[in-house]
């Protein structure tokens, strides 16, 4: 089988690209399924959130109304807690970065949120060691922060966190004051990537107005108290735009956004496979036809039907084999450099997966061509006219 | 030894019926070398395959080595055309990607415990017989037509066969190369006393056997004993 050097190279090309194919969109299926599976680090049911905009330049008035807002919140029965945050609210299209280094680590890449004492209960978040923000914080001389387990791992590696002040600018520190598992907030599809929340302090005299709300509301509460709950705030904060939505209805947006291009290059591969299915089918068919006469002399010489059958299933996994290794080694890359900084776990389950399904794909293209193959009559294969 | 009691087959394909053969009863004894001649057409290849297990008659029996053949399992028959028949085709049916050596090993492929070198050791001693033992890392598209019907016997010949059934094999091939192959054949029945069945055009080649049985539209026509090689 060796010689037939040409339609073996087009079978190995064939087999090679479909893996690389199949690689690269398992890949990136299986990097978004285990980041699915990771914990979000919080509890999105049943929080609203209010985007908030004063329209006219008053700062002082709008602090006060910024305030009236929170307070008339609170108030509502079917609410049990809110905080101020930053616009990049959980499952939000606005992010907001800093850049920290502590020690050795340089420049680690953050996601920030600011957040009021009241977020704990807002997006029952836990925190795995110290403590939460709470009113301890007013008098302390650096800015407190929770961090999440990644940015602690980045940072400070194996060492305690805790009471670590991180340097941000010439003046100012922030003091770690707990650690939380996980906080992902942009998507369920995003990876665990260091993040960092700090306190928002409405009593600090500074001009910031928060463009966010979050609120838990009562399990079961719907749309007839949020017209209630929108109708008075616009009657405290009468020239205000604000908008309000369900963590839940803005993570559908983020899964759409995740899943759509997904299907579609599903679609495009699977079509793609379809294609080379076709044509291996096609190629197997082909060279059994061209080579009847050679079935025919290996049956006269005392091969059974089972032989034949053997020889040409076993002879196209050979070639699929030789496909496969040369995909492994340019595939074995991406985990040896480092591309694209997925963890290796993702490649290696991609390899086998693509693996499995080129040598699946193989075989169902290749069992009715052998056993066609098999079938041949013997008389009939040698009768030369 | 062959024996075929009243052989008949019958092609059937669509609308057409063709009688290969019919009323055929022939014996062939061990060690006899027999020709065949009649027209094209007339069921010689036919004839070969149902003598070679390759083919089923529509009625009548076969014996080979004085075993009926009774049961047309794919495995048994196989296996009997593996130790007791070798094959001799007029276009040679060599596998254009196997070397001649690999070529000649092909039937002890197909025969359990032979080991590798075995079969080399012994692909190597066929093609010595038919005086090719220089050409063994040769493919079959770098030899001439009387070098490949060499090694097409030696193929037939490294299992020992007690029958070979050779169909038209000098009808590709000049006088000269088709008197090579003729006298590998004679020698190969005179040595080791092995059966041969040879379908034949030429008259020559013929005349040259103990036996010769002529054919026409299915049948026996003619039965002439020529020599008797053992006694000569
Ligand atoms: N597989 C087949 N299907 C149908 N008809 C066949 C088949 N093989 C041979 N025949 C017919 O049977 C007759 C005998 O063929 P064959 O044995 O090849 O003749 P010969 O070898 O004497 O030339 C011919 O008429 C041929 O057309
Ligand atoms: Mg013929």
């Amino acid at each position: 089988m060796w010689n037939r050097k040409k339609s073996n190279f087009l079978l190995i090309t064939e087999i090679f690209f479909s893996f690389l194919v199949l690689f690269g969109v398992m890949s990136l299926v299986i990097y978004n399924y285990l980041n699915y599976t990771k914990p979000l680090g919080y509890d999105y049911e049943n929080v609203w959130h209010i985007s908030l905009r004063p329209n006219s330049d008053s700062t002082a008035q709008n602090r006060l109304v910024q305030e009236q807002l929170l307070q008339r919140i609170r108030g509502f029965q079917q609410v049990e807690a809110a905080s101020y945050s930053n616009s990049n609210v959980p499952f939000a299209f606005s992010q907001m970065g800093m850049s920290l280094s502590y020690g050795n680590a340089k420049d680690v890449q953050t996601n920030a949120f600011d957040a009021q004492d009241d977020l704990k209960d807002v997006l029952r978040l836990q925190v795995r060691e110290g403590r939460w923000f709470g009113p301890q914080d007013d008098a302390s001389t650096h800015k407190p922060v929770v961090i999440n387990g990644m940015l602690k791992q980045k940072l400070f590696g194996e060492e305690d966190a805790l009471g670590k002040l991180i340097p941000v600018d010439d003046s100012t520190h922030y003091k770690v004051v707990g650690v939380m598992d996980y906080y992902r907030a942009y998507s369920e599809y995003d990876a665990d990537a260091p993040a960092y929340f700090s306190r928002i302090n409405l009593q600090e005299n500074n001009n910031h107005l928060w463009g966010s709300l979050l609120l838990r509301v009562k399990p079961g509460t719907g749309v007839a108290f949020e017209e209630k709950m929108m109708k008075e705030l616009s009657g405290i904060a009468k020239d205000w735009t604000m908008e309000v939505a369900t963590l839940e209805t803005m993570r559908q947006s983020k899964v759409r956004l995740t899943l759509v291009p997904m299907i579609a290059l599903g679609l495009v591969c699977g079509f793609l496979i379809f294609n080379v299915a076709l044509g291996l089918f096609g190629v197997l068919w082909y060279n059994i036809n061209k080579r009847t006469s050679e079935i025919g002399l290996r049956r006269a010489m005392g091969a059974t039907a089972g032989q034949i059958y053997k020889q040409f299933l076993g002879e196209i996994l050979v070639v699929t084999t030789f496909g496969l290794l040369l995909g492994c080694f340019f595939a074995g890359q991406f985990p040896l450099l480092g591309v694209f900084e997925l963890s290796p776990e993702v490649y290696v389950t991609a390899i086998l997966i693509a693996v499995a399904l080129i040598y699946i794909l193989v075989i169902s293209c290749a069992l009715y061509p052998s056993r066609q193959a098999a079938a041949i009559h013997p008389a009939t294969a040698l009768h030369e006219e | 030894m062959i024996t075929l009691k009243n052989i008949e087959k019958v092609y059937q394909t669509k609308s057409i019926e063709t009688v290969a053969l019919q009323n055929v009863n022939l014996t062939v004894p061990q060690g006899e070398f027999l020709s065949i001649m009649g027209p094209s057409g007339c069921g010689k290849s036919t004839l070969l395959n149902i003598m070679g297990l390759l083919d089923v008659p529509s009625s009548g029996t076969v014996e080979i080595g004085g075993k009926l053949i009774t049961s047309y399992k794919d495995k048994e028959l196989a296996h009997l055309r593996n130790e007791k028949i070798g094959f001799v085709f007029q276009s040679y049916h060599l596998i254009q990607d196997l070397s001649v050596l690999d070529n000649v090993e092909l039937p002890l492929l197909y025969r359990p415990h032979v080991s590798a070198a075995d079969r080399r050791k012994r692909a190597q001693v066929a093609l010595e017989k038919v005086g090719l033992s220089s050409r063994t890392g040769h493919y079959p598209s770098q030899l001439s037509g009387g070098q490949r019907q060499r090694v097409a016997i030696a193929r037939a010949l490294i299992g020992m066969p007690e029958i070979i059934l050779a169909d038209e094999p000098t009808g590709n091939l000049d006088s000269v190369m088709g008197e090579e192959i003729m006298q590998i054949l004679l020698d190969l029945n005179r040595q080791e006393f092995t059966t041969i069945v040879m379908v034949t055009h030429d008259e020559q080649m013929a005349q040259k056997t103990e036996r010769l049985v002529r054919f026409f539209d299915g049948q026996q026509v003619s039965d002439a004993k020529l020599y008797d090689f053992q006694k000569a």
